[in-house]
């Protein structure tokens, strides 16, 4: 919640933050990019199943634009069979979809066309009137990161930046390609856009797993008294996938999967693990915690990068009875790319609570199954009264684990050892979980419903802000500087396998060992 | 798949139930993965005095066990109990849309004769779930009523000395009663719910809405609120939502009866010395806020079933301060209008 919010809460006597839901005003949406593949798959199923839970308001508007020539109801059909198709967890009501779609439309036009954003204009005018969307808009920007600039001066030049009510900017990740055009590009959009007005999104932010992880931290008395360098041993975050690049081979040669899900996703859930409990929870002191944690992560040494970075590149395998082509068999992919598909780093965190606990996180393409979560493993108990059946071999000694899941079969499991039934002191590591299926019913909110609402109701508190943005650049740009001029032998991984063993020497030399998720 | 207890020991309940989930897992052993997942997050416990011996209100937890997994206990208390009390337990299971597993969550149904009714407390309390909240919906409506027999009072005050929080229905009761014995259970600690105030969320919401904006804000010295409802007598939930409304502001309160598409509150106005504001449930779907000087706005309204109304308040585990402060009010605004 923002400050301003909670500021209104607190004062407005017949608030009740009980019951009533966030409050989402009028307003329109203009989505830049609306052919294309964010549209479709997560925008429009997000959007409609806020509608379908009226959890936006009827005044209400959607303006998509793209250089594809539609017309309104072209674009309302088209839009139809992807959210059905792309609909998570969901059935799709036809009747829903009908009121829904009265509130689509589409502008075609070149993003660098002045004349597009004279009839986006014109449309929001129209809109204003019919749909009462009382002058407040949401500009989306969902375009190829290289037109944001140019999107922003637009719509800074036709006046679009300001009107009748609020103007807000949501802009899609990638947020520059490193430092430096990070800040530049902040530059440019702060030349249309106050800072209040820009929504960095980053959407792993958006995940109620990811949210639970603060409220798991500071909701309860037992965890936080452990969480510090005294007990903690190191952190393990691991966000694979099964699937390849999916076609999008020619986009992923340019980022990696470094800038992809380090740089910006890991890096943030890494920051919410880690930070530091904020003195209010709301936007600006949530945020401060983040910023203040990703500051604190050692910067490394050009020399540094071999032992705490690993690079990695699937190669072709067969998986499950099905050739599965390697990363630069895959179209659009040059024979010879030098692209990380997998990326492992070790992190430590320069400060009091976890000074020498290193954070090790790896991410990366066909690895053997779809997971993402946070492993903290504590210290192993001092004295081992119970080794001696460890030398029988019966059982190694494992430490406790609390395991965060973020996806799949979301929820928290702490391993923990017990006595096996029967004579002698045989201990067996048993689990204690937690599913989120077995306490709150069916269905969360997917991360852009989550954060479309939050956008429009004017709460950035699960959005980036430009210095977090630029301390997560500044811990991943020496490696990126020294893998860019690094000649890796790759591939050096096979589909279907927990990426190259280099990545497993680099926590061995440190005597530990990656988890199987 | 269901077993017959009796009698109701809750040893022999509990050993039913875990007969069941034994049974639930023999698939599981068969597929070689887990395909039931028990969930629970609270007990709920209905005590219905409805004809139907329990069904509709099985049939609401069922609907409400998606949203709001439990260990539901139904206390049927009816005249054509065969036995003092009977139980039989089952498990209420769904698919969550696009998943494999099945949620599963146990239910237990308590046939009780009336004159056992003030017995009840040792079964329930033995059958509640382990360090869970124990919420007690009361639709056993002769209980509430003026004429409620001592049985009925003593029974409903067992369940309720076991529960967190109970939750009631005013609607279409005698209020002067009801609010009376309300304070009286708030008054020995108590957390007392009214479905009659769950459904003033869709009303309260857009009003409150005008009260975000501070400073300067022309709606704040209103001076006179006028709720208008349909029905013969005056619903709770108008009293209610005329006390939330007038006692922040001291306004004055009028109520009156008009004429609308189903019954229940209609209009609420809000009388300033510049303005006034209007919010009107125009069509049986449709709600439109206007006001004298400039504003409109249109807003969607379902009308509310016992599901969504029971979805919400089990929600809310704990006190209510907005409910609070409108019932010690309501009982004011209910006195002066009688």
């Amino acid at each position: 919640m923002s400050l301003a919010l909670q500021t209104t809460a607190e004062l407005n006597p017949l608030q009740d933050s009980l019951r009533f839901g966030r409050r989402v005003p009028p307003c329109a949406i203009v989505i830049f990019g609306a052919s294309g593949d964010l549209t479709k798959r997560k925008l429009l199923p997000s959007l409609y199943r806020l509608f379908y839970e009226r959890r936006i308001p009827p005044s209400f508007a959607v303006i998509g634009s793209s250089r594809t020539p539609m017309s309104d109801d072209q674009f309302r059909e088209k839009m139809r069979n992807s959210v059905s198709h792309f609909l998570e967890d969901a059935p799709f009501d036809g009747d829903v979809w009908s009121s829904f779609a009265q509130c689509l439309f589409y502008i075609p036009g070149d993003l660098n066309d002045p004349a597009s954003y004279d009839r986006i204009k014109q449309k929001l005018n129209q809109v204003e009137q019919s749909h009462k969307t009382a002058g407040n808009v949401l500009f989306y920007l969902s375009t190829q990161p290289s037109h944001y600039e140019e999107v922003v001066a637009e719509l800074g030049a036709h006046g679009l930046a300001h009107g009748n009510g609020w103007r807000r900017v949501i802009i899609e990740k990638p947020f520059g390609h490193d430092l430096a055009s990070a800040r530049r590009l902040n530059d440019e959009i702060h030349k249309v856009f106050e800072e209040a007005a820009i929504y960095r999104i980053d959407h792993y932010l958006g995940k109620e797993t990811v949210q639970n992880i603060l409220a798991f931290r500071f909701g309860n008395g037992i965890f936080e008294p452990l969480w510090n360098r005294r007990y903690v041993d190191h952190v393990q975050i691991t966000a694979a996938e099964s699937i390849g690049v999916e076609g999008r081979g020619a986009y992923y040669q340019e980022t990696g999967a470094l800038r992809d899900m380090i740089q910006n996703h890991l890096s943030q859930v890494m920051a919410t693990v880690a930070m530091e409990p904020p003195t209010v929870f709301d936007a600006d002191n949530v945020r401060d915690e983040r910023a203040k944690l990703l500051r604190a992560v050692r910067i490394m040494k050009p020399e540094e990068v071999a032992k705490f970075a690993v690079a990695g590149q699937y190669g072709p395998a067969h998986v499950g009875g099905q050739d599965l082509p390697g990363f630069r068999q895959e179209p659009g992919v040059s024979p010879d790319s030098q692209t990380d598909t997998y990326a492992a780093v070790t992190f430590f965190i320069d400060n009091w609570r976890w000074a020498g606990v290193p954070f090790y996180i790896r991410t990366g393409k066909r690895l053997p199954k779809r997971v993402t979560d946070v492993a903290i493993q504590f210290h192993a108990p001092p004295l081992g009264l119970f080794n001696q059946e460890t030398r029988t071999g019966l059982m190694a000694p494992r430490p406790n684990l609390l395991v965060l899941r973020i996806q799949p079969d979301e929820g928290i499991s702490l391993r923990f050892l017990s006595k096996s039934p029967g004579s002698g002191m045989r201990l067996r590591p048993v689990s204690m979980d937690f599913n989120y299926g077995s306490s709150f019913g069916e269905r969360t909110p997917t991360a852009y419903e989550t954060l479309l609402v939050d956008a429009m109701s004017g709460d950035p508190t699960l959005y980036t802000r430009q210095d977090m943005v630029e301390a997560s650049w500044q811990i991943v740009e020496p490696i990126l500087e020294v893998w860019g001029n690094t000649k890796f032998d790759f591939p050096n991984y096979a589909a279907g396998t927990w990426g190259p063993k280099e990545a497993d020497e680099m926590l061995e030399r440190q005597g530990r060992k990656w988890r199987v998720p | 798949m269901t077993t017959i207890v009796y009698p109701a020991q809750p040893e022999q309940i509990l050993k039913s139930l875990s007969r069941l989930w034994t049974a639930l897992g023999e698939e599981e052993k068969h597929q070689g993965k887990p395909t039931v997942l028990r969930a629970c997050a609270m007990t709920l416990i209905v005590a219905t005095d409805e004809p139907d011996l329990g069904f509709s209100a099985s049939q609401t937890i069922a609907e409400l066990m998606h949203e709001h997994p439990s260990r539901g206990i139904v206390l049927a208390i009816s005249d054509r109990a065969e036995r003092d009390l009977q139980a039989r337990v089952f498990a209420q299971c769904w698919k969550p849309f696009g998943k494999a597993q099945q949620i599963c969550c146990e239910q237990i149904e308590v046939t009780v004769r009336p004159q056992s009714f003030p017995l009840v407390g040792p079964t329930l309390s033995g059958l509640l779930a382990a360090d869970l909240p124990v919420v007690f919906w009361c639709r056993h409506h002769a209980a509430l009523a003026p004429a409620a027999t001592s049985d009925q009072t003593a029974g409903i005050g067992a369940v309720m000395r076991l529960a967190t929080k109970t939750i009631l229905d005013t609607k279409d009761m005698d209020l002067e009663c009801l609010f009376r014995r309300m304070q009286q259970w708030r008054t020995i600690g108590r957390l007392i719910a009214d479905l009659e105030w769950t459904r003033l969320t869709a009303w309260r919401e857009p009003i409150a809405c005008l009260f975000d904006t501070v400073r300067d804000n022309p709606y704040s010295n209103f001076d006179r609120v006028e709720v208008a409802y349909t029905g013969d007598t005056v619903p709770a939930s108008a009293v209610y939502l005329a006390a939330w409304l007038a006692h922040p502001f001291k306004a004055k309160v009028s109520l009156r009866e008009t004429s609308g598409p189903s019954p229940g509150i209609q209009k609420v106005m809000l009388h300033s010395p510049g303005e006034i504001v209007v919010l009107e449930r125009d069509r049986s779907d449709h709600m439109t806020l206007a006001s004298t000087r400039t504003r409109e706005r249109e807003y969607n309204y379902t009308e509310p079933t016992l599901y969504s109304l029971m979805n919400e308040e089990l929600a809310i585990i704990g006190s209510d301060p907005a409910f609070d402060s409108a019932f010690e009010h309501a009982q004011e605004i209910l006195n002066s209008v009688r």
